[in-house]
């Protein structure tokens, strides 16, 4: 039920957001803290040298996904707090919390909607 | 002017009897021809599909490391990608292309009608090129070899490369080795027997210098990589442990052999094309060579020192700091010879005037490239230097600066400036220019920035690379240059689709106005007369020779004992001897090799009972080839013109065949030097598994005098043979081959059962696996004396073998004495030496 | 995709890679002088007026220019070569031993205390101290290996039935990538290693703490990691001091998240590196011994990652 809360709480907070593509961060710096990160163990990343993981979904035309672990609406702040706090908005997922600042998480928020 | 060898005119007929006897077949007996002029172009030809072939591989690997974490090509496809493109370039293009180019240009340098064993020449170019095909398909199969083309084990034995694809190395290679062993043994005696009267050996070309010690060369340095492939298969197949450390074997027994090959492997290539140059860059500053006996003398120290640098692969082994010195030194001074040709070569632009023709710019081209992969050689010849470099992309910049450098410009040179000789018109001027520059330049882009990459830490053979490295940018330029290097070569295959008109009856004649004996006027049979030569650039001092030797004023000027013949000369100063009758177009030649292909391809994907019926059919072939090539003194000795009477026939050192047969034993007593060597090595590094430390008792001395008394008999046996032949009495010649025939056997059996009996099996230590491979040596070499003997036999039984024509017995007895010594020398290895060593 | 370091015999951390980086520079230069020189010669024998050539055309020149020159040089550079890296070869009494063990595809690292046993043993990261020597002891444990770390010296082969020591000083603080340099199959590409050099007190702190076992779990989570560990089967190839994994087939995880690296210097290291090595490693580096483990919950799979990631 708590975690349903925090859900619709990010939902909400969500609507009032310019359009995804619009988040300030900055693209660039957010792509090399993925290529830091090796998020592309497990995920396949345009754009990322290397990044053909196949563990989870590939993150091709990302900025056009409508749903975050087919499950969370696909907004900024949402994908900010998922890859930071994965494990709380979906227990049963795969993918670990990240110790991203707010500033990082924005900025990589920022690359992921490059993907078109 | 001198009196000619033969008065003018000559009799109609004669002309039409040398082109009759010359004709090459037709339809699809056109595989089934021989003559140089014919497989040499094939065997170019096919030599330029692998480079083609090998070439695609190489830019699949530039496409790869274009970009950093490029997935263009998997692992394992890269890893078998490289194996193949380095395999292929030395074992299938490089050595056989420079013998092809040897097949076709030798003869008609030495103004010979073709070389000595013209269908063992078709036998080498099918066995090669039907061999290296079969190879080439493992790759479309996914079963290529992955080991690196140096194979070491034990990456490449039975636990770490259980697949196939090893073995498809070990028995493709091996056998192709065999193939490029034969083209040896004909170039050795080619250069030394078939000379035009009067070329002797101070006036011999450069070139035909070149590829005697190239022969000499392979016929010391193959062995090795012979008789480390026979190990590893027969590690993979028995899992005798010749490489395995735990079993008193050793991974660098593996190393010592391969490299005592693999370093004269490189002036194997390189010499034959430093003889290229020697030729084009007097023709085309039009003077002679300047410094001609430095440069022979350049090539055979080139010969010497090549074979004892071979452990400078190896500084990175951990090996003692003593002989580390030693390499090193003789690495650098390996270089010196190099040096004086190079000067050479300036001191004759220097003296005549360059013309900037195609085959001007290879050469140029070449020099440049050459010298700086030699500078960067003389580098990793200083220990501590290789010790950063050494297995990193710099070398890799540094090899195909030497072998692309040192050996493929030279090739282009050579076929732009020869072609003509060949071809109804030569190539094009223009395109060849263009190609020249795309090679060039091409050639720069792609590999010097790989000196830079592997300073900056990258090694070769990875099919990836972090970003994070730096190696991204040099790596694109590197397949930028790539590309460029690909337009060229189709530069190159356009000029040759529009211009290269072979087989023709005309070629475009002497258009570099050069003047050594190729560029008389040729057809099928060579020259229409074999002229007599008095300096090393006859067409440059006998300015009517061309016209002369046309019109059948020099010696043999026709066919007159109705068969291919060539003049057979002394070996030193090239004084005729006799008229060698040579074998025509021949389908058993053919099949025999595509039979011994599918041999060892049956061999390989482990069809080991179904490879018994190519295997046998093979040794059928042979055989019914060979069974027309001891014509016999039929016909009476001919009068080849000026009074020179020549036999027809010849037995004995005088003989070609008998010259065949010593350099056959060479390779023979090579490829058991080389297992001494492994035998004695293996005793230095693992001297607990021989029998002093492990207390199996050796066999007792019984069953190695029997063997020793067996083999000293059979050799009594098959020389009273050879006196009894001599008297003509026949049926005591078939009798002692009977009798000899199974105890050479019998001693191998005796030898062996002794060592069985004290319980000694291959399998258990390194110590027992060479033990018993002295033995499995020997039994090759049984094997192929018995067959021999029971041909000869058979020869005596069809009444062709008598006190004159015989040949075959002769040659037959050399190798049996050879076989017997060698069994002596092999049982006073393993008998005596570990009681002394004990 | 992992921190990057210094892999470049040009930038010399050590004396043994500084005296061959000279040497390089040296040789460098002699040999642009002569390629200059030669390509010179060339164009003036193509070009220059026949009679100012001429001195060029004879057999003096070919025995001046191709063995006195030659031999005068390479003399010169052998000697000079011998003298500059003499120290290379000798060897010094150094006190700390450490045992590296190729494997198909990572690198097995033991320290050796006063005794010669082993005090510490970890993977594909040597950690050394700054301004010691220390030798190194290098062995395979399947095929031909080498073992090269550019920035500090030459490589040295790892080979079956042999053992061979190469000694080693790293002269300042750093992190120097080092990678295998004789072809190993499949996986060749993907054998990297760091070596770590930190002063010396650091690098005994560093020390002292690798000796010491496992922590012990700090929450249920990172407990029921440990016990999946166990419980799928880890333990059988893999090492944790202090739990019931004792496995020697693949490195030893006791300290694995303190590490630079993962999966012999291929990948970052955190949570998500380790979740995603564990499942799909087969698809990460084809053909290396640790099988994809994909039969745990994603929940479980992290309890996993995180618990190894605790391992500090």
């Amino acid at each position: 039920m708590a975690r349903l809360a925090v859900t619709m709480a990010l939902a909400l907070a969500a609507c009032g957001q310019p359009p995804a593509q619009a988040t300030d961060g900055d693209a660039q710096a957010g792509r090399s803290l993925i290529a830091r990160f090796d998020c592309g163990v497990c995920h396949t990343i345009p754009g990322i040298a290397g990044a053909r993981g196949k563990v989870g979904p590939s993150l091709d035309g990302f900025a056009e996904r409508a749903y975050i672990a087919g499950s969370l609406p696909n907004r900024p702040r949402v994908l900010m707090d998922w890859v930071r706090r994965a494990p709380e908005m979906a227990p049963n997922t795969a993918m670990p919390p990240f110790p991203f600042t707010d500033r990082e998480a924005l900025d990589v928020a920022a690359y992921l909607y490059t993907l078109r | 002017m001198t009196s000619y060898p033969n008065p003018l005119p000559r009799p109609k007929e004669e002309l039409a009897e040398l082109e009759r006897v010359w004709q090459p077949p037709s339809g699809f007996g056109i595989v089934t021809a021989v003559n140089n002029t014919y497989i040499g172009i094939y065997y170019v030809g096919t030599a330029v599909l692998f480079f083609l072939l090998a070439g695609i591989l190489a830019l699949l690997m530039r496409v790869q490391l274009a970009l950093p974490e490029n997935d263009f090509l998997a692992q394992d496809a890269y890893n078998q990608v490289f194996t193949m493109h380095g395999t292929i370039m030395m074992f299938l293009f490089a050595v056989p292309a420079v013998e092809a180019m040897a097949v076709y240009l030798l003869p008609n340098m030495q103004a010979a009608r073709d070389l000595p064993f013209p269908r063992l020449s078709a036998y080498a170019f099918w066995a090669y090129a039907v061999g290296g095909l079969f190879f080439f398909c493992s790759l479309l199969f996914g079963v290529a070899p992955d080991g690196g083309w140096f194979m070491y084990p034990p990456l490449t034995s039975y636990q770490h490369s259980p697949g196939i694809g090893a073995d498809f190395w070990l028995l493709g290679i091996g056998f192709i080795e065999i193939s490029a062993i034969a083209g040896a043994i004909e170039i050795a005696v080619g250069v030394l027997r078939t000379r035009a009267p009067g070329m002797t050996l101070d006036k011999l070309p450069v070139y035909c210098w070149a590829m005697l010690i190239f022969a000499g060369m392979i016929i010391f340095g193959f062995p090795a990589v012979i008789l480390c492939t026979a190990l590893l298969e027969i590690e993979r197949a028995f899992h005798w442990p010749f490489f395995i450390a735990e079993k008193g074997g050793d991974p660098l027994l593996w190393q010592h052999l391969f490299w005592f090959f693999g370093h004269p492997e490189v002036y194997i290539i390189f010499l034959p094309a430093a003889g290229f140059v020697s030729m084009i860059v007097p023709t085309m500053a039009q003077v002679p060579l300047v410094g001609y006996r430095w440069v022979v003398l350049a090539l055979i120290a080139t010969g010497f020192v090549a074979f004892g640098v071979w452990v400078h692969h190896m500084f990175a082994t951990g090996i003692p700091a003593l002989s580390l010195g030693f390499f090193s030194a003789a690495s650098m001074a390996v270089s010196v010879p190099s040096g004086v040709q190079v000067f050479a070569w300036i001191a004759t632009i220097a003296k005549g005037r360059l013309r900037l023709s195609v085959p001007s710019l290879f050469t140029l081209g070449f020099l440049a490239i050459f010298t700086l992969g030699g500078l960067t050689g003389v580098m990793v010849a200083i220990v501590p230097f290789d010790w950063q470099v050494h297995d990193t992309f710099f070398v890799v910049a540094h090899f195909h600066y030497v072998l692309i450098g040192g050996m493929v410009f030279p090739m282009f040179a050579a076929f732009y400036y020869w072609i003509p000789t060949a071809s109804t018109r030569p190539l094009s001027e223009t395109l060849g220019r263009w190609f020249f520059g795309l090679m060039f330049v091409g050639f720069n882009v792609t590999f010097f920035p790989m000196h830079i990459m592997g300073l900056l830490g990258m090694p070769r053979r990875v099919w990836t690379y972090p970003a994070e490295m730096g190696w991204g940018w040099l790596n694109l330029l590197a397949t930028a240059g790539a590309a460029l290097m690909t337009a060229g070569v189709l530069v190159f295959l356009a000029d040759l689709l529009r211009n290269f008109r072979p087989f023709g009856d005309r070629n475009a004649g002497n258009v570099w106005n050069a003047g050594t004996l190729e560029w008389l006027p040729n057809g099928n049979y060579a020259s229409r007369s074999i002229p007599s030569v008095a300096s090393r650039d006859p067409l440059w001092d006998q300015p009517h020779l061309a016209k002369d030797v046309e019109a059948g004023r020099y010696y043999l000027p026709g066919a007159p004992t109705g068969k291919r013949e060539t003049i057979v000369t002394s070996p030193i100063d090239a004084q005729p001897q006799y008229l060698l009758q040579m074998p025509g177009p021949s389908w058993p030649t053919v099949l025999a090799a595509w039979s011994t292909a599918v041999f060892f391809l049956m061999l390989t994907v482990k069809l080991y009972w179904l490879s018994i019926i190519p295997g046998l059919a093979a040794v059928a072939f042979v055989i019914r080839w060979l069974w027309e090539t001891d014509p016999g003194y039929y016909h009476p000795p001919v009068d080849v013109g000026g009074g020179v009477v020549l036999p027809v026939y010849a037995t004995g050192p005088v003989s070609h065949s008998w010259w065949a047969m010593i350099v056959l034993i060479l390779v023979i007593g090579s490829i058991f030097a080389c297992l001494v060597f492994a035998y004695l090595f293996l005793w230095t590094v693992s001297p607990d598994v021989w029998p002093a430390a492990t207390g199996l008792p050796l066999p007792d001395l019984v069953w190695p005098l029997a063997s020793a008394g067996l083999l000293g008999l059979s050799s009594v046996v098959i020389a009273l043979g050879g006196r009894a032949l001599a008297r003509s009495w026949h049926w005591l010649v078939r009798g002692a081959v009977l009798v000899a025939v199974p105890l050479p056997g019998l001693a191998l059996w005796a030898e062996l059962l002794g060592q069985w009996r004290t319980g000694l099996r291959a399998p258990d230590s390194g110590y027992a696996a060479v033990v018993y491979m002295a033995g499995a040596l020997q039994g090759t070499l049984v094997v192929v004396v018995a067959i021999m003997a029971l041909y000869t036999l058979a020869r005596s039984l069809c009444g062709l073998l008598d006190a004159r024509r015989r040949a075959t017995y002769d040659n037959t007895m050399l190798l049996w004495h050879y076989a017997v010594g060698q069994g002596l020398v092999g049982l006073a290895l393993v008998h005596v030496t570990p009681r002394l060593l004990g | 995709m992992s921190p990057h370091q210094q892999q470049s015999t040009l930038a010399a951390q050590g004396p043994a890679a500084d005296a061959i980086a000279t040497l390089w520079w040296v040789m460098l230069g002699a040999s642009a002088v002569i390629l200059l020189a030669v390509i010179g010669l060339i164009t003036f024998a193509i070009a220059a007026p026949p009679e100012r050539r001429r001195w060029l055309a004879s057999s003096r020149i070919v025995i001046a220019g191709g063995i006195v020159f030659p031999v005068v040089i390479l003399s010169t550079l052998l000697s000079w070569s011998l003298w500059a890296t003499r120290g290379l070869v000798a060897r010094p009494s150094a006190a700390l031993r450490i045992e590296v063990v190729g494997e198909q595809w990572w690198w097995r690292v033991t320290y050796l205390d006063d005794t010669g046993r082993p005090s510490v043993v970890t993977a594909n990261e040597i950690h050394v101290p700054v301004g010691v020597p220390v030798t190194l002891v290098l062995t395979t444990a399947d095929v031909i290996h080498s073992f090269w770390v550019p920035s500090l010296a030459g490589k040295l082969d790892m080979i079956p039935g042999h053992e061979n020591r190469m000694y080693l000083r790293a002269d300042s603080r750093g992190v120097y990538r080092g990678q295998c340099a004789e072809y190993c199959g499949g996986a060749h590409a993907l054998m990297a290693f760091y070596v770590v050099a930190l002063p010396p007190e650091a690098f005994e702190d560093w020390l002292t703490a690798q000796a010491r076992p496992a922590p012990e779990p700090a929450d249920d989570f990172l407990r029921r990691g440990r016990e999946l560990f166990l419980s799928t089967g880890c333990g059988a190839c893999h090492t944790v001091r202090g739990t019931a994994a004792t496995g020697v087939i693949g490195p030893d995880l006791t300290h694995v998240g303190s590490r630079t690296s993962l999966a012999a210097g291929i990948l970052a290291n955190n949570q998500g590196t380790l979740a995603g090595w564990i499942a799909a490693a087969q698809h990460i580096k084809p053909g290396n011994r640790m099988p994809s483990f994909n039969v745990v919950s994603g929940e479980e799979l992290r309890a996993i990652a995180a618990w190894l990631e605790s391992l500090r």
